[in-house]
């Protein structure tokens, strides 16, 4: 972890009102796994004091070097700004942080599901396993079509399903469908997205009977997104507390419920 | 440049920081952590998280907010409990150059003095903090420091289980700092730290509701400074035991700004949450601002501030 700026080498809308942004590659994101995020500062003074905390959301080569991004929806001051962020700008980032997800070595079928903007990482792991010839299927759900990535933009060899609840794009309804379809399929299964998704997919997970492990990239409120203020607790199924920035952000879904 | 203070002249255990740059209790948690990223022995100090007799989960969340130019928290004092605290945080504390200090907190006087009692003498820990900026239990509600008495109680309980040096944190909400601050002096306390979290609510328009779990929290960080100035400003003037700052320092020119007013130390808290490098930021500001103005000991400026007197 290292606190740095970075410098923004392309800023647009990707799709509906989904922003992508990308910034130079520095050595403190070396080494970076999908599913670790990192820490925003929006702004110049102390207000917004704290920092947003994003996921990585792709790796590139970029004309001047090695690029990452993030993938984001406006929702507030903070997503505000990094829209307005411009090429040359330059944006205070704290990381890489967190555990991010973990595909079994040597696993060959791999069922990834983002639920709206919980895609960002997925994309990037999808990227990667793709790359090392497994087999691999992106779950993409939103409301409506304007939520969903666009799935030319991702690699030929992965599989895409999309899923919109009013079923303007794909099949109609939420992707707990295709998972309870293709949970007998995978070896291993990776999911991020809104809270009452995980418990959807909890539910349809123990349903099954089959003890598939689930990889749960969980959001909380987050004061410093390393884990000095205690402020991401969550409280697992078999008692304690634990830090969503320091323990996981990857939690194994039969852990949380 | 000398920037060394010590914060316990007078008890026979001295606490003697190298730079008056501390850590602030809940903000650093217990340090293990950032000494993975950073050199911690660079810094004057470091102060556990709240820690209690028995470990706590703390509260359910949302437990922070942000707030203009500053946040609310309510953690609810989610801590691993003095026993593993020992047994797992000291013994590599004792590794360390840097003194580290507990912040320790009690529902009750006789607690308070439980919890020195445990720490009394444990490899790696060179002070106390006892934060008295909590409901005392026993009488219905009201802080053990916002009670003269009751912070006496305190102070005198802790001194009696204990040899370690330890300060004092008191709280801000009260009409006037000053009489605590000369109570806890007066039964023994070897600093104080002024002050803590103020109390506060930030209501959520959406949802209708108040945007903590737990309603109320404290508010921290920059928008509190001002507030934590006046105060170490009133203490220090009416003790003359060393007054540690805690509100609101974002910088090194902050930590000036609070030594003028009377500081010996003061501590990073929120700061550290934006930055994870903020204490050593503040240092090195702090190193090049007495450079700049030629000042070679902090001596020279502490207080100088104040009218007062
Ligand atoms: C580990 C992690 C990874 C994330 N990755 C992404 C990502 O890749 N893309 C993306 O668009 N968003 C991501 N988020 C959510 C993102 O951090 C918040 O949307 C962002 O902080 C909102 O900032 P704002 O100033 O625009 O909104 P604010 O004005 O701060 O808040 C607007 C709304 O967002 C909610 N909110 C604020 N902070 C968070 C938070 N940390 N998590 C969830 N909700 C929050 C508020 O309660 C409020 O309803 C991630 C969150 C976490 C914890
Ligand atoms: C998230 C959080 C947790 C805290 N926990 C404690 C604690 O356990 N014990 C304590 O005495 N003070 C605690 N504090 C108060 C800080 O130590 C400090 O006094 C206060 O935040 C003001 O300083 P700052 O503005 O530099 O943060 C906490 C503050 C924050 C923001
Ligand atoms: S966000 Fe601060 S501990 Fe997790």
């Amino acid at each position: 972890m290292r606190r740095f700026e970075a410098e923004v080498t392309e800023s647009a809308r990707l799709y509906g009102s989904t922003h992508v942004l990308w910034l130079r590659r520095e050595d403190a994101l070396r080494t970076i796994t999908p599913g670790q995020f990192v820490m925003l500062t929006c702004g110049e003074g102390a207000d917004p004091l704290l920092g947003r905390a994003m996921s990585i959301h792709r790796l590139r080569e970029g004309s001047a070097g090695p690029e990452w991004s993030i993938l984001f929806d406006i929702v507030g001051r903070g997503t505000e700004w990094l829209s307005q962020r411009r090429d040359g700008d330059l944006v205070r980032v704290v990381g890489p942080l967190g555990r991010g997800f973990e595909p079994r070595p040597r696993v060959q079928r791999l069922l990834l599901i983002g639920g709206g903007i919980g895609c960002a990482p997925l994309i990037w792991l999808a990227d990667e396993v793709a790359a090392e010839g497994r087999e691999v299927t992106l779950v993409l759900g939103g409301r409506t079509e304007a939520q969903i990535f666009p799935p030319h933009l991702l690699p030929p060899a992965v599989e895409v399903i999309v899923t919109t609840e009013d079923g303007s794009l794909g099949e109609r309804g939420r992707v707990t469908a295709p998972f309870e379809r293709l949970l007998p399929w995978c070896d291993q299964a990776f999911a991020c997205g809104p809270e009452p998704m995980f418990g959807a997919l909890h539910e349809v997970a123990r349903r099954s009977g089959l003890r598939k492990p689930v990889q749960a990239l969980l959001e909380a409120r987050m004061g410093c997104g390393f884990g000095i203020c205690y402020s991401c607790a969550v409280f697992p199924r078999r008692g304690g507390v634990k830090l969503v920035c320091h323990d996981g952000p990857m939690f194994d879904l039969r852990d949380l419920y | 440049m000398d920037l060394g203070v010590n914060l316990a002249p007078r008890h026979k255990v001295e606490l003697r920081l190298r730079n008056p740059v501390m850590t602030a209790s809940g903000t650093f948690s217990n340090g293990l952590e950032i000494a993975r990223h950073f050199d911690v022995d660079e810094l004057g100090g470091v102060v556990s998280k709240g820690t209690t007799l028995r470990p706590r989960r703390g509260n359910p969340t949302p437990r922070t907010v942000e707030t203009p130019a500053g946040m609310i928290n309510s953690i609810g004092f989610q801590n691993i409990g003095v026993s593993a605290l020992i047994s797992n945080v000291a013994p590599v504390w004792a590794q360390w150059q840097v003194p580290c200090i507990v912040n320790i907190m009690g529902d009750t006087v006789p607690e308070y003095g439980q919890l020195a009692a445990r720490l009394d003498g444990i490899p790696g820990v060179a002070g106390l903090e006892v934060n008295i900026s909590c409901p005392n239990v026993g009488v219905g509600g009201l802080e053990f420091g916002q009670d003269p008495r009751a912070a006496r109680e305190v102070v005198s309980e802790v001194a009696r289980h204990t040899s370690l040096p330890f300060l004092v944190k008191l709280t801000p909400s009260v009409s006037d700092i000053r009489p605590i601050a000369e109570a806890v002096a007066l039964a023994g306390g070897h600093a104080l730290t002024v002050s803590n979290t103020i109390p506060a609510l930030a209501i959520d328009p959406k949802r209708r509701q108040p945007h903590l779990a737990t309603v109320f929290g404290g508010l921290s960080g920059p928008a509190v400074k001002p507030i934590t100035m006046r105060n170490v400003y009133l203490a220090s003037s009416v003790v003359d035991i060393p007054v540690v700052a805690s509100g609101g320092a974002m910088s090194g020119l902050d930590v000036v700004e609070f030594i003028m007013a009377g500081a010996s130390a003061v501590q990073i808290g929120t700061a550290s949450f934006v930055d994870p490098e903020a204490p050593w930021r503040c240092l090195r500001e702090l190193r090049a601002w007495c450079e700049a103005e030629g000042v070679s000991s902090l001596d020279e400026i502490r207080g100088v501030a104040r009218r007062l007197d």
